[in-house]
C-alpha cells in the first residue's frame, strides 16, 4: 500500500567500457579463483595412468595465466578510464580525499550496515563506503598480479613478466609470494559473496535499479537528488 | 680477481734479500725437510711460481655438514682443491694445528696477504650474546670481523652463512645472523643449501681461480650458475606434475611409479637449487628422486615455511596444520553468515521503510548527466 | 710446579671444543673441557610438527649426519605407536651401518691418524721399503712401488711449495711420533685414499634418502619406494649399487683401515694402551635391529651398561626409567626452574640459555663457576663413557660371538691383554674393529631387504598414524640410537599435535661434560689425567687422547 509518489528518472552512470569491464573482470575473477584453487589443492584425478597421456594440470595452469593476462590488462584499462571516464568513472569516486567523503562513508555505515537510521543515502554512482571499497580491491587487484607476475617471471622467458622478476627476492622468497597469492584469493572471494548481496540489498531497499545498471548503464535517481547534484551547491556532489 | 698476491721469490727480493740469500734459504729448508742437495732445485722452482690463492675457512655456528659436503666433491675431487688449487690455510676440521698454532695459522695470512686472501664461512654468527660462539676465547663476532677487514672477498658456505639456517629458525634464541648482515663492504657470495652440493661448492671454489673473478650473482648473491632454476623446473618428474599425477600418501601406487611430490608438500616450485641438475653425491639421485619431497633447504627461513609436509606453510598463530584454505573457508562461511545475518535483520529493522516505500514514478526524458 | 695450559681450538674434531689442562712435572694432574658454541635447537623445536622434526636434529650435526633423524623418526614412532615395515627397518639399519663406515674411516686418517703419523716424516721415506711393508700387511692392489713414489713426490712439491695449508704449524717432529718414515708414508697415501673413498660409501644415504649430508627420513617408514619394474623407484639397479658400495666397503675396511690400525697399533701399544682410560663406566644403548626396534634382542649390538669395568656383568638399561638418566646444568650455562642442583630426566628437561662466563675475549674461563654449554648426563647418578669402546665391552661382556672373535684376535695379534682396552688406543682400535663387523651386518641386511622383496614385501611407509587427527591428545616418546660416537637418545612430550618438549641426550654430551654435583668428572676431563705431556707448548699427547672419542661439539650442546 504505497502512501505516496517519488519523482524519479532514469541516469546513465556506467558507460560501455565500465560495463564492459566488470564482467571481463568478474569471469576473469572467477576464472582464477577455479583455476587458482586448484593449482593449490589438486584433486586426485587421472590417477593410475602415465604422464604422457595428460596434461590436464597443465592445462588448468595455462587457463590461469591466460586469464592472468586479461585480467591484468582489462584492469590497466580501467586505471586509463578512470582519468578518461564519466564523473562516475573517476578515481577522484574512489579515494576519499574530502571530508565529505568520510561524512559519507560514516552515513552509509549507520544506514546500510548498522542500520541505525533510516535515511536514504543520497548518492548516483558508488557511495563513498562502496567507492573504497573497490579502491581497495583495486590495490588487491594489483597486489595479486604482482605476485603473480613476480610467481610468473621465474618459469617465463619472455621479456613481459621478467619486469616482475624483482618483487620474488623483495618478498622474501617464492613461498611467501604464493603464500600471499593464495590468501589473496580468498579476499576476492569473501568480496564477491558481500559484493553481490550488498548489490541485491541496495536494489532492494533503495529501488534505484543498481542490478542491471551494470547492464544497460542506467540507474533510476530520485530527482531532488538530481538537481541538488545538477546544482552543485553541495560540499560533495552527489555522485 | 686477479692474484696480485707475490711469489715467496718476489716478497723475499722486495724485503730487500739476494738472490743468494733466497737460495741459502732453500738449502736450508731442504735439509730442514730431509731432502737431498737435488731437491734444492724444486724448492727454488715452487717459491718462484705462482703461490695458490689462500684461503681461511672459519666454523661458527654450523653442523659442519658444509665441511663434510665440501669433501664430497667430486670435480676436482678435495684432495686436488687443497693440495693443488688453494692454499687452505686455516679449517677447523681438516687442519693439523690446534690451540695458538691454529689461530697462528690464519693471523699469519692475514697479515702476508692484506687483500689477496678468501675467507670461507660455514655456520652463522650469534647476536644476542657474543658468548654464544667463542673460538680461543674470542667471540665469532670478533674473528669475523677482523678476518674480512683486509679480505679479497666472502664465500658464505651454506644456508647458515647465507641466511641463519636452523639456529636461526623461530625462535632464534641465540639471535642467529647470516654473514651478509654482519660484515659490510666486501662482495659475499652465498652459496646456498643446507648443505650446498659438493660439486657446486667445488663449483665455486674452481671458478674463483679459474676465470679470476668472483661468478655472477643474482639479487640474493647466489651464484646464477647454479641458482637461476626452481628444482620445479629441472625435476624429472615435472611431467607428472602437469599430467596431474600426484602421489597422495608415501609408497602408495604413485609413489611406486614416481608421480609429482605437489600434494606431499614439495617445496620444488618455490625453491631455487641445482639438485635437479646436478644432482647429489656425483649424479646418483636428490631428495625428489628417493621420494621424498624437496623441504627447501636453499631458500632463506625454509624451517620457518612449515610443516614441510604440507603445500602452503601454516598460518603462525593457529594450530598446526592450519592452511590459508582452513582460514579462507572459515572466512568465507563467517561472511555468508554475516551476510544471511544482515539479510534477516534487514527485513526485520527496515520494515516500515519498505512498507512505506515511495511509488516511483520514472520519468521519461532524456537524462542530464 | 703446576702450569695451566689452553688448547681452544681443538681442531679435527666436530665443533668448537676447549680443553684446560694443568701439568705438573710433565703429567697432567687436572682437565677441563668446555663446549663453546650453543644454538638452542631444543628450544626452535618447540610448538612445531612432530613428522618435521628429524630435519631440524638432523641438521643438529653434519658429521654424523642422518644419526639425529634417525633418532628423531623413532622417538615419534614411539609416542604415537607406530610400528614401521620390515624393509623401512633394513633401510634404515643400511643408512646407519654406511654412516658408521664413512665416519670411523674419516675419523681415522682424516682427523686421528695426524696424531700418531709425522707427515713430514714421510718424505724421508723409501717408497720401495713402504710397497713392501705395506704388501706384507696387505694384499690391497695400490701398493708399488710406483704408487708410494707418486705420493711422495706429490707431498714433496706441496711441501716445497712453501704453502702448507692445512698442514702448517703441525706437531711435525715431536718426538712422541714413533712411526718408521715408510709407515708414515703408507699412511699419508691411505689418508688421501680415504678422503677419495668415503664420498663412495656415501652414496647409499644418496640412493636412499636423496643426498648426504642430510638425507630424508620419514615417520613411519623411509621416503623412498621399492618397485623392481619401475625406472622411478628403488629398483635392480640401484640394489646392485647399494650391494656394490658395501662389498667395495668392506674391502676398504679390511684391506686398508684394519692394517693400518694394526700396523700404528704395533708401534704405540706399550705406552698409549696403558694411557686415557679415564672412566671405568661404559653405557651402549644398542641398535641395528634385524627384526623390529621393539626387539631389543634382535639387535646385532647389544643394549646395557658396565660398571667398575666389570666385565662379567652387563646392566640393564630403560631410559624412560626417570632415576636412569638426568640431566645436570651445575657446571653449565642454563637454568632450570628448580634451580640448578637439581637433575632433570629429559621428558622434564628444560633448556634455557645463561651465560654466565667471562666476556669475550678472554683468556680463561673461570672453573670454580659454570664454564661450559654442555649439559652433564648422568646414568643412575655414574659418569659413563660411551662410544665404540663402551659398544665392544657390553658386546663383549655379553658374549657375542662375533664380538668375542674380533676383540680376541686383535689382542692377539697386537699380543696385549684385555686391560689395554682401557685406553686411548683401546679406543681407537675399537672403532676400527667395529668397522669391521658393520661391514658384514650391512651385508647381512642387505641380504634380507633382497629376500623380502623376493617374498614379494616392497612396503616402506606405514600411513596408519600419518595424519595428526589420527594421534592421541598427548604422548611421549623415546628414541634410542648408538651413533658412531656413543649412546644417543631423544626425548619427545607430544601436546595438542604440537611438539611440547623435545631434548636430545647425545653421545659428546656424555664424553664432554664437565663435572657433575659431585665433583666427578666425565669421560673427557676424566681420561686425560694422568697423561704425560712431553713440552706443554705441543701438546699432542692430549689430543690423541681427545681425539680418541672423535668429539663433536656440534652434537654435545646442539
Ligand atoms: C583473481 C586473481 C587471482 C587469483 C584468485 C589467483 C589465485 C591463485 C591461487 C589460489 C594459486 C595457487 C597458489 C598455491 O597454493 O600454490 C595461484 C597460483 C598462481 N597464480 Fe594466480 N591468482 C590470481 C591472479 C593471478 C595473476 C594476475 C597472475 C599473473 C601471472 C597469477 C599467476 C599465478 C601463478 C604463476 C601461480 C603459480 C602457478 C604454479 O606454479 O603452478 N595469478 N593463483
Ligand atoms: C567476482 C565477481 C565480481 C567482482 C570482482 C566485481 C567487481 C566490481 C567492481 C570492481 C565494481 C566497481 C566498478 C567500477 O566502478 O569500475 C563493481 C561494481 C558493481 N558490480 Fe560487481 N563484481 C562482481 C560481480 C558482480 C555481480 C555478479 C553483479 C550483479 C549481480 C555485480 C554488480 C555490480 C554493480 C551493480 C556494480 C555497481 C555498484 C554500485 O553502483 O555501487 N557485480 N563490481
Ligand atoms: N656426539 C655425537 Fe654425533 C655422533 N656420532 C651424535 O649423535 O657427532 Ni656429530
Ligand atoms: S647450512 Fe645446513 S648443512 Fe651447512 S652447516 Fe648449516 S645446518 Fe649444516
Ligand atoms: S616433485 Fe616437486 S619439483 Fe618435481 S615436479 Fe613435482 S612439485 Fe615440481
Ligand atoms: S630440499 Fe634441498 S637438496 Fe635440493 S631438492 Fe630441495 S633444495
Ligand atoms: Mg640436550
Amino acid at each position: 500500500m504505497r502512501s505516496r509518489t517519488i519523482p524519479m528518472r532514469e541516469v546513465y552512470v556506467w558507460e560501455l567500457p565500465v560495463r564492459v569491464y566488470h564482467w571481463v573482470n568478474m569471469l576473469c575473477v572467477i576464472a582464477l579463483c577455479i583455476t587458482g584453487f586448484v593449482i593449490g589443492n589438486p584433486p586426485a584425478f587421472m590417477n593410475g595412468t602415465e604422464a604422457y597421456f595428460n596434461y590436464w594440470f597443465g592445462t588448468v595452469r595455462f587457463v590461469h595465466f591466460v586469464a592472468a593476462f586479461l585480467f591484468f590488462f582489462n584492469f590497466i584499462f580501467r586505471t586509463y578510464w578512470g582519468f578518461a571516464g564519466n564523473e562516475f568513472a573517476r578515481w577522484t569516486n574512489f579515494i576519499p580525499l574530502k571530508r565529505c567523503q568520510w561524512k559519507e562513508i560514516l552515513d552509509v555505515i549507520k544506514v546500510d550496515i548498522l542500520q541505525l537510521t533510516h535515511k536514504k543515502i543520497d548518492s548516483i554512482g558508488h557511495n563513498a563506503l562502496a567507492s573504497l571499497i573497490y579502491f581497495l580491491t583495486f590495490l588487491i587487484f594489483l597486489l595479486q598480479c604482482l605476485t603473480g607476475f613476480g610467481m610468473y617471471s621465474a618459469m617465463s622467458h619472455s621479456s613481459f613478466p621478467k619486469l616482475f622478476a624483482w618483487i620474488v627476492p623483495m618478498m622474501g622468497g617464492d613461498i611467501s609470494v604464493r603464500f600471499l597469492h593464495h590468501m589473496l584469493m580468498w579476499g576476492f572471494i569473501i568480496f564477491a559473496i558481500v559484493h553481490v548481496y550488498l548489490v541485491f540489498y541496495h536494489d532492494y531497499i533503495e529501488r534505484r535499479g543498481v542490478t542491471s545498471s551494470m547492464i544497460g548503464g542506467w540507474k533510476f535517481i530520485e530527482e531532488d537528488v538530481i538537481e541538488r547534484h545538477d546544482a552543485k551547491t553541495e560540499e560533495c556532489p552527489k555522485n | 680477481m686477479e692474484n696480485k698476491h707475490l711469489s715467496f721469490y718476489e716478497e723475499v727480493r722486495r724485503d730487500g734479500s739476494s738472490r743468494r740469500d733466497f737460495l741459502k734459504f732453500c738449502t736450508t729448508m731442504a735439509a730442514f725437510l730431509g731432502l737431498e742437495s737435488s731437491g734444492v732445485g724444486q724448492i727454488v722452482k715452487a717459491l718462484e711460481t705462482k703461490p695458490r690463492l689462500p684461503v681461511i675457512w672459519f666454523h661458527f655456528q654450523e653442523c659442519t655438514c658444509c665441511s663434510e659436503s665440501f669433501i664430497r666433491a667430486s670435480h676436482p675431487i678435495v684432495a686436488n682443491i687443497v693440495l693443488d688449487k688453494i692454499s687452505l690455510d686455516y679449517q677447523e676440521t681438516l687442519m693439523a694445528a690446534s690451540g695458538f698454532q691454529a689461530e697462528e695459522a690464519y693471523k699469519t695470512v692475514m697479515a702476508k696477504n692484506p687483500g689477496e686472501y678468501i675467507v670461507m664461512v660455514e655456520g652463522s654468527i650469534p647476536t644476542e650474546n657474543e658468548a654464544y660462539c667463542c673460538i680461543g676465547g674470542r667471540s665469532a663476532l670478533q674473528i669475523l670481523e677482523e678476518a674480512v677487514k683486509n679480505c679479497k672477498a666472502v664465500v658464505a658456505w651454506g644456508n647458515c652463512a647465507s641466511s641463519g639456517c636452523v639456529q636461526a629458525a623461530s625462535p632464534n634464541p641465540t639471535g642467529a645472523k647470516p654473514v651478509h648482515k654482519v660484515i659490510s663492504g666486501k662482495p659475499v657470495i652465498n652459496v646456498q643449501g643446507c648443505p650446498p652440493i659438493a660439486d657446486v661448492m667445488a663449483g665455486v671454489v674452481v671458478h674463483l681461480l679459474t676465470f679470476g673473478r668472483i661468478p655472477q650473482l643474482d639479487e640474493l648473491n647466489r651464484p646464477k650458475a647454479f641458482y637461476s632454476r626452481r628444482v620445479h623446473d629441472t625435476c624429472y618428474r615435472r611431467a607428472n606434475f602437469d599430467a596431474g599425477l600426484f602421489v597422495e600418501s608415501f609408497d602408495d601406487e604413485g609413489a611406486k611409479k614416481g608421480y609429482c611430490l605437489y600434494k606431499m608438500g614439495c617445496k620444488g616450485p618455490v625453491t631455487y637449487n641445482s639438485c635437479g641438475i646436478i644432482k647429489w653425491n656425483d649424479g646418483i639421485s636428490y631428495p625428489i628422486q628417493s621420494g621424498h619431497p624437496c623441504i627447501g633447504c636453499s631458500e632463506a627461513g625454509f624451517w620457518d615455511n612449515g610443516p614441510f609436509y604440507q603445500h602452503l606453510p601454516s598460518v603462525k598463530g593457529f594450530g598446526i596444520e592450519t592452511t590459508a584454505d582452513n582460514i579462507g573457508v572459515g572466512l568465507g562461511i563467517a561472511t555468508a553468515v554475516g551476510v544471511a545475518g544482515h539479510a534477516i535483520v534487514t527485513n526485520v529493522r527496515k520494515k516500515k521503510e519498505l512498507s512505506n516505500a515511495p511509488e516511483a514514478v520514472s520519468a521519461v526524458e532524456k537524462p542530464k548527466v | 710446579m703446576a702450569e695451566r695450559i689452553v688448547i681452544d681450538p681443538i681442531t679435527r674434531i666436530e665443533g668448537h671444543l676447549r680443553v684446560e689442562i694443568e701439568v705438573n712435572n710433565g703429567v697432567i694432574t687436572d682437565a677441563f673441557s668446555a663446549g663453546t658454541m650453543v644454538r638452542g635447537i631444543e628450544t626452535i623445536l618447540k610448538g612445531r610438527d612432530p613428522r618435521d622434526a628429524w630435519a631440524f636434529v638432523g641438521r643438529v650435526c653434519g658429521v654424523c649426519t642422518s644419526t639425529h633423524s634417525l633418532t628423531s623418526v623413532r622417538t615419534v614412532e614411539n609416542a604415537l605407536g607406530i610400528a614401521v615395515p620390515p624393509n623401512a627397518e633394513l633401510i634404515r639399519n643400511l643408512m646407519a651401518n654406511a654412516l658408521y663406515i664413512q665416519d670411523h674411516v674419516v675419523h681415522f686418517y682424516v682427523l686421528h691418524a695426524l696424531d700418531w703419523v709425522d707427515v713430514v716424516s714421510a718424505l724421508k721415506a723409501n717408497p720401495a721399503e713402504a710397497s713392501r711393508i705395506a704388501q706384507s700387511i696387505s694384499s690391497w692392489p695400490k701398493s708399488s712401488v710406483g704408487y708410494f713414489t707418486d705420493v711422495q713426490k706429490r707431498f714433496k712439491n706441496f711441501v716445497e711449495s712453501g704453502q702448507l695449508g692445512i698442514f702448517a704449524n703441525g706437531y711435525w717432529g715431536h718426538k712422541a711420533y714413533k712411526l718408521p718414515p715408510e709407515v708414515n708414508l703408507i699412511a699419508v697415501a691411505h689418508y688421501l685414499e680415504a678422503l677419495e673413498w668415503q664420498k663412495e660409501i656415501v652414496k647409499v644415504h644418496t640412493i636412499f634418502g636423496g643426498k648426504n649430508p642430510h638425507p630424508n627420513y620419514l615417520v613411519g617408514g623411509v621416503p623412498c619406494s621399492i618397485n623392481i619394474e619401475e625406472a622411478n623407484a628403488v629398483n635392480a639397479e640401484r640394489l646392485a649399487m647399494v650391494g656394490k658400495l658395501f662389498e667395495d666397503a668392506k674391502a676398504f675396511v679390511n684391506q686398508v683401515y684394519i692394517p693400518d690400525l694394526l700396523a700404528i697399533a704395533s708401534f704405540y701399544k706399550s705406552d698409549w694402551g696403558a694411557i686415557g682410560g679415564g672412566l671405568t663406566n661404559y653405557l651402549s644403548f644398542g641398535d641395528f635391529p634385524m627384526n623390529g626396534y621393539n626387539n631389543p634382542e634382535s639387535f646385532k649390538m647389544p643394549r646395557g651398561a658396565i660398571l667398575n669395568r666389570d666385565l662379567s656383568k652387563v646392566h640393564e638399561v630403560k631410559a624412560e626409567d626417570p632415576n636412569q638418566i638426568q640431566e645436570y646444568i651445575n657446571n653449565s650455562w642454563y637454568n632450570y626452574s628448580k634451580g640448578d642442583k637439581v637433575g632433570l630426566h629429559p621428558w622434564e628437561g628444560e633448556t634455557h640459555l645463561n651465560y654466565t662466563g667471562p666476556k669475550p675475549p678472554y683468556e680463561h674461563l673461570d672453573f670454580s663457576q659454570k664454564y661450559s654449554w654442555v649439559k652433564t648426563p648422568r646414568w643412575k647418578g655414574y659418569p659413563m663413557e660411551v662410544g665404540p669402546l663402551s659398544r665392544m665391552l657390553v658386546g663383549y661382556a655379553s658374549g657375542r660371538p662375533d664380538y668375542k672373535e674380533v676383540i680376541e684376535s686383535t689382542l692377539k695379534t697386537l699380543g696385549v691383554p684385555v686391560a689395554a682396552l682401557f685406553s686411548t688406543l683401546g679406543r681407537t682400535a675399537a672403532r676400527g674393529l667395529e668397522t669391521k663387523l658393520v661391514c658384514d651386518w650391512a651385508l647381512e641386511s642387505f641380504d634380507q631387504l633382497l629376500a623380502n622383496i623376493k617374498n614379494g614385501d616392497s612396503r616402506t611407509m606405514n600411513n596408519a598414524k600419518w595424519e595428526p587427527a589420527s594421534w592421541p591428545q598427548s604422548a611421549k616418546g623415546i628414541g634410542m640410537v648408538e651413533a658412531p660416537r656413543g649412546a644417543l637418545s631423544h626425548f619427545i612430550v607430544i601436546e595438542d599435535k604440537k611438539i611440547a618438549n623435545y631434548q636430545l641426550v647425545v653421545p659428546t654430551t656424555w664424553n664432554a661434560s664437565p663435572r657433575d654435583l659431585n665433583g666427578k668428572r666425565s669421560a673427557f676431563e676424566e681420561s686425560l689425567i694422568g697423561t704425560p705431556v712431553a713440552d706443554p707448548k705441543v701438546p699432542l699427547e692430549v689430543l690423541r687422547t681427545i681425539h680418541s672419542f672423535d668429539p663433536c661439539l656440534a652434537c654435545a650442546v646442539h
